[in-house]
């Protein structure tokens, strides 16, 4: 009787390999989705800008709307109440560091009541985020 | 006759490559997206005007309601502010640059403002609103 090599069995986890890649893309996507920020409560049109100060990603976002509401989180206040807000505000995310999304039709005198109230917070100095101009 | 064994095609499987190409498609298509937004570092102001720099050393740019911006007190066009600002504090960048904001200005204008003082030198740029700049 003859002999023949068996035809080599391929091993069973190769098959395994584009499943796990697939899981990666997954968590690979989710990782960087779940670093970008929560969605924003009001759209902003930022102002064009061209210094770019080298800043890590602050903590805290506020936004300023072109009417000149202050928003924080989910919530929408007037500028002139920010100075009481704050204090709590910065209180439960732990920082004093704020980052202000101001639209760039915004009133200028509210975004000063604005970092009036900030201050009064504590807060020496603000980053105000600025599109790069064409 | 035997049937022979299947022979497994030479080379490599074209799939990894293809996933892994995605993964870089992907990973610039996020990230390129952040690149836009910048940050502009400025100093909160202060809550009253006492705190200001009362001094002879201060050049004022003020953003009028309609829209103009002046600096010292001379109307500036919004490409010239740099070149303007820079002119007023002829070299000296121990003065400070004061940027009133009147009611209606707006946050665009004051972002230019902000923006031009640093470029032309200033250290200290202050900021802070008024109601209405008397002519």
């Amino acid at each position: 009787m003859i002999d023949f090599d068996e035809p080599r069995r391929r091993p069973p986890y190769e098959t395994m390999v584009p499943l796990i890649n697939v899981v990666f893309l997954l968590l690979i996507f989710f990782l960087l989705a779940g670093t970008m920020e929560p969605s924003e409560p009001v759209s902003v049109n930022l102002p064009s800008g061209v210094i770019s100060d080298k800043n890590t990603r602050l903590p805290a976002t506020l936004y300023l709307d072109k009417d000149g509401f202050v928003w924080i989180g989910k919530k929408m206040i007037p500028p002139e109440l920010s100075g009481l807000m704050m204090k709590d505000f910065l209180k439960t995310q732990g920082t004093d560091r704020v980052a202000i999304k101001a639209d760039q039709d915004a009133p200028a005198d509210d975004l000063l009541t604005l970092m009036e109230g900030l201050r009064q917070a504590g807060v020496k100095q603000v980053t105000l985020e600025t599109e790069q101009a064409q | 006759m035997f049937d022979e064994p299947i022979r497994r095609r030479a080379g490599f499987s074209l799939t990894p490559l293809i996933d892994v190409v995605f993964q870089l498609l992907i990973f610039f298509m996020l990230t390129t997206t952040f690149m836009h937004s910048q940050m502009l570092t400025v100093s909160t102001p202060a809550p009253t005007q006492g705190e200001l720099p009362q001094d002879a050393n201060v050049v004022e740019i003020w953003l009028m309601a309609d829209g103009s911006i002046r600096v010292a007190e001379k109307p500036v066009a919004p490409a010239d502010l740099t070149q303007a600002v820079k002119t007023a504090l002829a070299g000296r960048t121990d003065l400070t640059v004061s940027i009133f904001a009147e009611k209606g200005s707006r946050t665009q204008a004051f972002v230019s403002a902000v923006e031009a003082a640093r470029n032309a030198g200033a250290k200290t740029v202050a900021t802070a609103k008024v109601d209405k700049f008397k002519p």
